[in-house]
């Protein structure tokens, strides 16, 4: 039925373990967790989707010695940019721009492709749609913005500019359907205008946009705290309230949390410092309620006439428009979606601050100036599936490999070699754990043939030359599994499964066999059926690596040399991991 | 062994494997360790706080919206989906030709769980998925709409009242471990909406996903609220019920067997984009006549809706007005009397007559003429304004007499009782008014006036509104129009995000503020309950300076109306 599987392998990061809920919850001291081993990680819980990360998304604190994962780095932006025209923003251009690039940069709010400037007279001309940007200019106005892929164009919405730059701009003054509107920023500029002084532009309630309602009732607000009659009315009585500001509303607005203020006599007095708004300047808005023309066109549009739940999620926020109550559903409420703006980021470890991933800030490059990948730290594992003749347990020899991404069988034992690839210089050692049965409710059997070993060091070709014959000689000897019991990890040589040996070892890796009898998929009746996954079969392993390495501290500034070996540290770092073997067969 | 100098050395101390342990599913209690400060493992310098940007996040069940103070709009709106529920790396929505196994993952009443946030009924939420759920769509948020590095930086919540503390609580552990905010104040959300209506006092009926919610405010305070379970939730199942219903016969069982049989991912995009609600029915003829004067061919429209999700891709037709009976169930059951129903499931329209009915004589004249719609299904086509109608028509027939009879209530609720023929049609933002309600008020301008709330009834506790006296007295403002009181009026919000925006840029204060440190030591047990606290120190400005000097002292702090549990 499906593609083959592919055995994969998941981290957990050690983070995860830090919360609060678990701390705290109940708050009775007398509740205490059944504590044991068997207590095991359950990939199965759904938890456990927001802490497992593959290794390539895994990062490393050199400092702490430990893996750090998305959820645990502190972030800081280096650049932030648009990913359409690879405009580099100034940040300070953020707060009052917004997070949407505002240089005719568009996509079709249909199909998310991007929108070029037409002019409306003249047929689109294919050539200047697959043009990079606008420099190629349609002859007269008035334009449109047109999908080069979908041909959906913004007069299909009434939206047509007089002007084939500034684009932006323009689109903020129009609504849907061609009506044209005053900005924000024009309205601040009518309230100062001198020649409007006195006698604000009365605002009509149809053009009593969000963003007009919202400046509206903001200073229809600031008015009233700035009102003199509104202060004094307050000012004597709030002094013993200790609020910090004079103005401040909280002084008026009295949102309590309860309790009996209101039945107080100068608090009630103080309620009377502001009042409420009354017409479409001060913001107040009497909904139309009256939706029948909508209901008709969308009878007689049906299906056909709306936007899918994509489209509607990939709208940015619409500020033009009163309150659309559902209206905002039609196929021609769609506006085109000026770029979400995004940024590079550099990343530091919370605990130490050291840097642990710096990008190039140039937009245009996507190469990084640090960038400490966890997989460069820690062993990674890969894992294959054996197929072995004979019968279980030891004595059973390998017979090549088994059909890759076949489904197991259910109860058949199973083998599995994981292999374990050390990426640093140093001799690990590795100790694995896996409960017994897999958590869920489809227990399979879990053997770790050889669960502690060690894996060389990740000597490269120098290095090998540099060491003195007798070392060397050691060092084969020990590949090739003669005579060598250091870590416990002796050798198979004839590549026989044996409890406690390895697999396989090869320079700076080593492989191991894991045992498995899958579960029977079977349901009793009334069982709820197979949730998606739930037929993968996926053991949970504690991972635990130890190695020596120099003092950290007194090293800054030095090249690292290994040869001086006096000043050495035991370290060691554990974590959860999960590997996902293969799909168990369904009867 | 494990404990070597280095180990021991760092914030983070290594684990040996036998302390690395799954994280504790709900209920359980933690491993009892000695607190350890978690600020010094994750927290940053305090010089690093990013203090000029307060952020606000609005919490509904089915998204989240982000966005920064004095913002007329958040930045950015995050749903909650199965795709935010797989591990990372998982890419496999993207694949063309993956389909969702929506049908294994609705198993045991759980068609649609993927898709919200929480659910209020505490037993059954893991309340650490919560965090972790609410801690990554904040992370995404963050990341795509707001483009913020991760300093701390103070945040408002707007919450509805009615959140249940133990998901409050599951959200702040995980908001204040991984973003460490010095501070989150709490708002509630039909606050917010009243301040984002420029009123101070307001009815506001929030159509929500878990539930419809009136809440009375009056000079900002809650003073009354009330529930019904008839909400977003319960119109797509009846819209799942309904298309399922015309499913072709025999090929997958019956349709009530409570299975089913369609993805609530379609099911929800179709009430989103095709239900609709149809306008009051008046009980006379009358209006059949008027609507014959509609298009016949129009009234015969049908929709075409290809569906994915079944057996086997199909296409239905079904009429367009069937579409309408999604919305007539899930929110009026008009073919049950009123008097059946219990009070968690009250019809919408009789959920906020009762709010209206059960205020005082003074609150009630206020409230009434605001009215603020909002939540998700106020999108309905149609809906707002039955509500607004069937309430209207509720007013004219029994007035604001709190003892109504169940005769009564049958005899109004039976069309073919009543003697009185329906008037005759009216402009159609006329709420239609029958004339017998002549001894309740007068209609005016295509508006109800309520007659009694001039007077003050004998069973009312009379109140004096100071606002209004002032205004009488010529307090500044005696050129406006005194404010509108006694008639049914709707009015329009920015919404709760923009009013919180609005009153947290203005530097008004929230419900309650709670403090990181205090927050991490304490959890929701160190909260005082809302009355027992003193309001000198409770209550601080949001402004620069002004934060939860209280609780920095050790002063009580609450959660508010979340508190009181
Ligand atoms: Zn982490
Ligand atoms: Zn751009
Ligand atoms: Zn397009
Ligand atoms: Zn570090």
């Amino acid at each position: 039925m499906a593609t083959a599987f592919t055995p994969y392998s998941y981290i957990q990061c050690p983070c995860s373990d830090i919360t609060l809920t678990d701390r705290r919850s109940g708050g009775s001291p007398t509740t205490s967790e059944p504590d044991g081993d068997d207590h095991a990680f359950d990939p199965r819980a759904p938890r456990s989707s927001f802490s497992l990360y593959p290794l390539e998304y895994l990062m490393y604190c050199e400092d702490c010695h430990q893996i750090r994962c998305p959820r645990c780095v502190a972030e800081e932006i280096v650049t932030y940019y648009c990913p359409n025209c690879l405009f580099e923003v100034p940040s300070s251009n953020l707060k009052s721009e917004g997070n949407r690039c505002n240089r005719s940069c568009f996509q079709c709010p249909v199909c998310i492709g991007p929108l070029a400037i037409t002019s409306v007279e003249t047929k689109p001309d294919p050539n200047l749609l697959a043009a990079p940007d606008n420099s190629a200019t349609p002859l007269a106005g008035p334009y449109a913005l047109t999908c080069s892929y979908c041909l959906w164009t913004s007069t299909e919405v009434g939206i047509q500019f007089d002007k084939h730059n500034g684009i932006h701009a323009q689109l903020a003054k129009l609504r849907n359907g061609g009506t044209t509107r005053l900005t924000a920023k024009e309205r601040k500029e009518r309230r100062k205008d001198p020649s409007y002084k006195g006698q604000p532009p009365p605002t009509d309630s149809q053009d009593l946009d969000h963003e007009a309602q919202f400046a509206n009732l903001k200073a229809f607000y600031q008015g009233q705290l700035a009102d003199p009659n509104a202060a004094d009315a307050g000012l004597a009585l709030l002094g013993d309230l200790g609020f910090s500001s004079p103005t401040s509303l909280s002084r008026i607005m009295s949102i309590y949390t309860g309790g009996g203020l209101l039945h107080d006599k100068k608090a009630k007095a103080r309620l009377g410092a502001m009042r409420e708004a009354l017409d479409p300047d001060e913001g107040l808005l009497v909904a139309s309620l009256d939706e029948s023309a909508a209901i008709a066109k969308l009878r007689s549009e049906g299906l056909d006439g709306t936007a899918s739940a994509a489209q509607r999620l990939g709208q940015a926020p619409n500020l033009v428009e009163p309150p659309l109550h559902g209206r905002e559903r039609f196929l021609d409420s769609l506006r085109p979606v000026p770029h979400l703006l995004r940024t590079k980021r550099s990343k530091r470890c919370p605990v130490c601050r050291h840097i642990i991933s710096k990008p190039e800030s140039k937009v245009q490059t996507t190469r990084f100036r640090i960038r400490l990948v966890a997989g460069s730290y820690i062993p990674s594992i890969s894992v294959r599936q054996l197929a072995l003749s004979g019968g279980t347990g030891t004595g059973t020899s390998a017979s090549g490999a088994a059909v890759p991404g076949a489904p197991l069988e259910p109860l058949k034992p199973a083998y599995f070699l994981l292999t374990f690839k050390n990426p640093i210089f140093e001799t690990i050692k590795v100790t694995l754990g896996a409960p017994v049965t897999t958590p869920g409710r489809f227990a399979s059997r879990v053997t770790v043939i050889c669960p502690e070993f060690e894996v060389d060091a990740n000597t490269d070709v120098w290095d090998e030359a540099l060491k003195d014959n007798a070392e060397r000689d050691r060092e084969q000897r020990r590949r090739r599994g003669e005579s060598i019991s250091a870590g416990g990890g002796g050798i198979n040589s004839a590549n026989q499964l044996e409890v406690g040996k390895i697999w396989e070892r090869g320079r700076n890796w080593v492989s191991i066999v894991v045992e498995v009898v899958p579960a029977s998929l079977a349901l009793a009746p009334g069982d709820p059926p197979l949730r998606e996954d739930e037929d993968v079969l996926e053991i949970p392993m504690s991972v635990r690596v130890e190695w020596e390495a120099e003092m950290a501290g007194d090293e800054v500034g030095a090249a690292p040399s290994r040869s001086n070996s006096e000043a050495r540290e035991k370290r060691e770092l554990a974590y959860w991991c999960v590997l996902g073997l293969g799909r168990i067969r369904q009867r | 062994m494990s404990s070597t100098p280095a180990a021991s050395s760092t914030p983070l101390p290594h684990r040996s494997v036998a302390s690395i342990r799954a994280p504790s599913v709900a209920g359980q209690s933690g491993p009892t360790t000695p607190l350890r400060s978690i600020s010094s493992s994750f927290g940053s310098p305090s010089s690093l706080r990013a203090d000029d940007e307060i952020i606000i996040v609005e919490f509904g069940t089915r998204k989240l919206q982000v966005g920064f103070s004095g913002d007329p709009a958040p930045r950015g709106c995050i749903w909650f989906g199965p795709d935010q529920l797989r591990r990372a790396g998982d890419f496999r929505d993207w694949q063309p030709g993956y389909r969702h196994d929506w049908r294994s993952a609705a198993a045991g009443g759980s068609w649609g769980r993927d898709y919200e946030l929480w659910r209020y009924d505490v037993r059954s939420v893991d309340l650490g998925l919560v965090g972790d759920k609410v801690e990554r769509a904040l992370r995404d948020a963050f990341t795509k709409y707001m483009l913020i590095d991760s300093r701390p930086r103070r945040m408002v919540w707007v919450l509805p009242s009615s959140l249940p503390v133990p998901l409050l609580s599951a959200a702040l552990d995980s908001v204040f471990t991984r973003f460490q905010p010095p501070t989150i104040s709490l708002l509630s959300s039909p606050l917010a909406l009243a301040v984002g209506a420029g009123v101070r006092s307001a009815l506001v009926v929030d159509l929500g996903w878990n539930e419809t919610v009136v809440t009375s405010i009056y000079e900002y305070r809650e003073v009354a609220t009330r529930r019904s379970i008839r909400g977003g939730r319960m119109l797509v199942e009846q819209t799942h019920n309904l298309l399922a219903k015309h499913l072709p016969q025999g090929l997958e069982g019956d349709a009530e067997s409570q299975e089913h049989v369609l993805s609530f991912e379609e099911c929800s995009d179709i009430a989103q984009r095709l239900v609709w609600c149809r306008p009051r029915s008046t009980a006379g003829q009358e209006e059949r006549e008027g609507q014959e004067e509609e298009d016949a061919a129009a009234r015969s429209a049908t929709v075409r809706i290809p569906l994915t999700s079944w057996l086997s891709p199909t296409t239905l037709e079904l009429p367009f007005d069937d579409l309408s009976e999604p919305c007539e169930t899930a929110f009026f059951d008009a073919q049950y009397t009123l008097t059946s129903f219990d009070d968690d499931e009250l019809p919408l329209h009789l959920l906020v007559y009762r709010s209206l009915l059960q205020l005082s004589l003074d609150v009630r004249a206020t409230c009434m003429s605001r009215i603020i719609f909002t939540g998700g299904c106020s999108a309905v086509l149609g809906l707002r304004k039955r509500i607004f109608d069937e309430v209207s028509r509720l007013v004219q027939q029994r007035g604001w007499d709190p003892v109504r009879g169940k005769a009564v209530e049958q005899l109004l609720a039976n069309p073919k009782l009543q003697r009185a023929p329906a008037a005759a049609r009216r402009p159609s933002n006329t709420p239609a008014a029958a004339p017998r309600a002549q001894d309740v008020g007068e209609e005016r301008d295509g508006v109800w006036h309520d007659r009694s709330a001039t007077p003050a009834g004998p069973y009312m506790e009379p109140e004096t509104d100071p606002i209004e006296e002032q205004l009488k007295r010529g307090g500044g403002h005696s050129d406006q129009q005194p404010p509108v009181r006694g008639e049914l009026r709707a009015i329009e919000s920015v919404g709760a995000w923009s009013g919180a925006s609005l009153a947290t840029h203005l530097k008004t204060m929230a419900v309650a503020t709670i403090d990181r440190e205090v927050w991490l030591l304490h959890g929701a047990a160190g909260a005082s309950k809302p009355n027992e606290v003193d309001h000198k120190v409770q209550r601080q400005s949001l402004g620069p300076g002004g934060l939860m000097r209280g609780s920095a002292s050790g002063g009580a702090w609450t959660l508010g109306v979340w508190g009181a549990v």
